[in-house]
């Protein structure tokens, strides 16, 4: 796994030439840190997609770069990149995009198979991961027996199974209903804090606010706000830093949803997070 | 950065086509019809091709069963396919009889004519052949070889298509015949053989004593080289190997048959390849966004390849297996229905329509493979 996160540095997006040029993505920067979830929101036409098809390397910069950890994805030659994406991205998409054919464990395994290891072992690490996400009981299903939330945790298997170190999530609550929506945050969530993964999700859905760390605002592919966001140590609630209101504790600061829940903490009736 | 190990490719192979196995198998009508369309227009090559052979077959049938390994011809004669308008006269039979190193000889007379049939009329090679020095049929089916004038061996086919048998009269040329015998194996798309004493065909033709061509047998420990020398001796003869003239025979059949047969076997060989495409192009476009999710989670190029031509391999294989089945099955219906049609499936014939299978199979996969090749793994993205 590549540490140290992602980094891009001005990058600019041009299709066409001349008069029929179009900027898709202009001078964007960011950083995203190993364990960040990171959602970035906006309208539609606004360069989101194009922003994560550079940031997975499916599409080069006109200008700037893009760097995971130590490997500089915008200067990499086109045949280098398919065995980057295997090894250090993890995908998952709105539409699960699920191959139809395979077991549930066969989709996360094959993955795992692309880089070489035995079927035996590819097998191994899909039941392990699909056991962990709950789905140890589907492991021989195909895809089309499951709910949407289970399809979308098989691809969340499928995206973690050879272990990258960027999570880019293409509006995955898209096609889920609201308790399969909240699971699918939670997990990625988990995905940044307890593995360690960078998370970058590209998303409509303003419940997602709640697991990122931050919230950047995409328009005519620039970024124009950026949101930090805190959780409520008192009722877990996903706060905007700069709307919260704060309370110092033991030399730290901490972002409330409201003053009762700060009160409280602040008295020490509840415990830091 | 990870780097690729050895085992990768091998490892990445045996994953796409286990993935090209469940794509293919997991719509079983259209596997079912991909192997259908295939097997039968793979039963048409080889039919075809079976066709001819019985067709190339049956035109050296009575040369394979006559003995000899010579055969001395009139000036000129390279063939006895369709018969001669010349003749051997009696004492250059003579002489090729009593030439030095000649075991044995068997002077054929043969013409081709034709009798009527319950108004239908049937192309009759009728051999004129001497019972002492051999020529006649060599596969009884029941009867007699004939002993006098007035007396024929009927193929078997042709007498069973119009209802004679035994003691029938049969007509030829305004001659009367009686059939005494019933003789298998003589019958071919280009006439049925019938069998005479020699002196009746002599007398048919106005030629006493003469002979179409001579067949020799060489004593034991002749030099066939030199005993050919020695007939070639002899005016008015031209002197051939009888695999020679057997080979000059086929040519003249394969002249008439084969740009027609060749021409049905590539129409077929087509047919079978744009079954396939078509098949695994719409088997393949159905996946575009699963491929193309391959293509964006690091598949190479490659194993999308190898996914889509296992897919069309194994279509078009199990296909050519069938095709050949198939083709059997053909070939005994038609054998039963119109046997003077031999088709003949030989084990080359059906090697070739296994690798013309192979060459469909890449044919018609090769666009498909390279359509999922070329897929954008940004357009999963793009809805």
């Amino acid at each position: 796994m590549t540490e140290a996160g992602l980094r891009v540095d001005h990058v600019t997006k041009r299709f066409g030439s001349a008069d029929t040029e179009v900027v898709a993505v202009r001078d964007v920067s960011l950083q995203v840190k190993p364990g960040e979830v990171v959602l970035i929101m906006g309208p539609s036409g606004s360069g989101k997609t194009t922003l994560l098809l550079m940031l997975g390397a499916l599409l080069k910069p006109t200008e700037g770069t893009i760097a995971l950890g130590d490997l500089e994805l915008s200067a990499m030659s086109e045949g280098k990149l398919p065995d980057i994406r295997l090894r250090h991205f993890g995908f998952i998409f709105q539409d699960f995009n699920l191959l139809s054919a395979l077991s549930v464990q066969d989709n996360v395994a094959f993955a795992a198979e692309l880089t070489g290891v035995s079927r035996g072992v590819a097998r191994s690490k899909a039941a392990a991961l699909l056991t962990e996400l709950g789905l140890d009981h589907r492991l021989r299903f195909p895809p089309e027996k499951l709910s949407g939330g289970e399809k979308q945790r098989v691809a969340i298997a499928r995206a973690l199974v050879n272990d990258p170190a960027l999570i880019l999530a293409d509006e995955p609550t898209a096609n889920l209903d609201s308790s399969h929506g909240r699971e699918t945050m939670r997990l990625l969530r988990e995905i940044a804090q307890k593995r360690g993964r960078s998370v970058v999700i590209v998303s409509h859905d303003t419940r997602i606010k709640e697991i990122a760390d931050r919230v950047l605002w995409l328009e005519d592919g620039e970024f124009t706000n950026a949101v930090e966001m805190a959780t409520d140590p008192v009722c877990g609630m996903a706060v905007e830093r700069d709307v919260a209101i704060a309370g110092d504790r033991d030399g730290q600061t901490y972002y409330f949803c409201a003053r009762g829940c700060r009160d409280e903490f602040l008295a020490g009736v509840a415990g830091p997070p | 950065m990870t780097g690729v190990a050895g085992a990768v490719p091998f490892r990445s192979a045996a994953s796409a086509l286990r993935l090209g196995m469940r794509n293919l198998f997991q719509d079983r009508l259209r596997f079912a019809l991909s192997v259908a369309g295939v097997g039968l227009s793979l039963m048409l090559v080889l039919f075809m091709l079976g066709i001819r052979a019985g067709a190339l077959r049956s035109a050296v049938v009575y040369l394979d069963n006559a003995p000899g390994t010579v055969e001395v011809l009139p000036p000129g004669g390279r063939s006895t396919a369709a018969g001669s308008a010349q003749f051997l006269g009696p004492e250059t039979v003579a002489a090729v009889a009593g030439t030095p190193g000649v075991e044995a000889v068997t002077p054929v007379l043969l013409t081709m004519g034709f009798s009527d049939l319950h108004g239908t009329k049937a192309v009759i090679k009728l051999v004129g052949y001497d019972a002492a020095l051999g020529g006649g049929p060599w596969k009884l089916a029941s009867g007699r070889v004939p002993a006098a004038d007035g007396e024929v061996v009927l193929d078997r086919v042709l007498a069973n298509r119009h209802g004679l048998g035994m003691g029938d009269a049969f007509e030829i040329g305004g001659i009367q015949l009686t059939i005494v015998g019933l003789s298998n194996e003589t019958s071919s798309w280009t006439g049925s053989y019938a069998f005479v004493r020699k002196g009746m065909v002599e007398a048919l033709l106005l030629a006493p004593g003469a002979a179409s061509f001579v067949l020799v047998t060489p004593e034991p420990g002749t030099s066939r080289d030199e005993l050919m020398a020695r007939l070639r001796a002899i005016d008015g003869t031209n002197v051939l190997l009888k695999s020679d003239v057997m080979a000059n025979d086929q040519e003249v059949v394969a002249g008439i048959f084969d740009q027609v047969i060749l021409l049905m076997v590539g129409a077929a060989f087509v047919v079978g390849a744009l079954v396939v495409g078509m098949v695994i192009y719409t088997a393949t476009n159905e996946r575009r966004a699963e491929y193309g999710i391959l293509k964006a989670i690091g598949a190479r190029n490659a194993v999308l390849y190898r996914v889509v031509a296992c897919q069309a391999l194994v279509a078009a294989g199990v296909g050519s297996v069938v095709g050949v089945g198939f083709s059997y099955a053909m070939g005994w219906v038609v054998m039963n229905a119109r046997p003077q049609f031999l088709v003949v499936i030989e084990p080359p014939a059906i090697g070739a329509t296994l690798a013309a299978g192979v060459v469909m199979a890449l044919a018609g996969g090769l666009f498909p493979a390279r359509a999922a090749a070329r897929l954008e793994p940004a357009e999963v993205f793009r809805r």
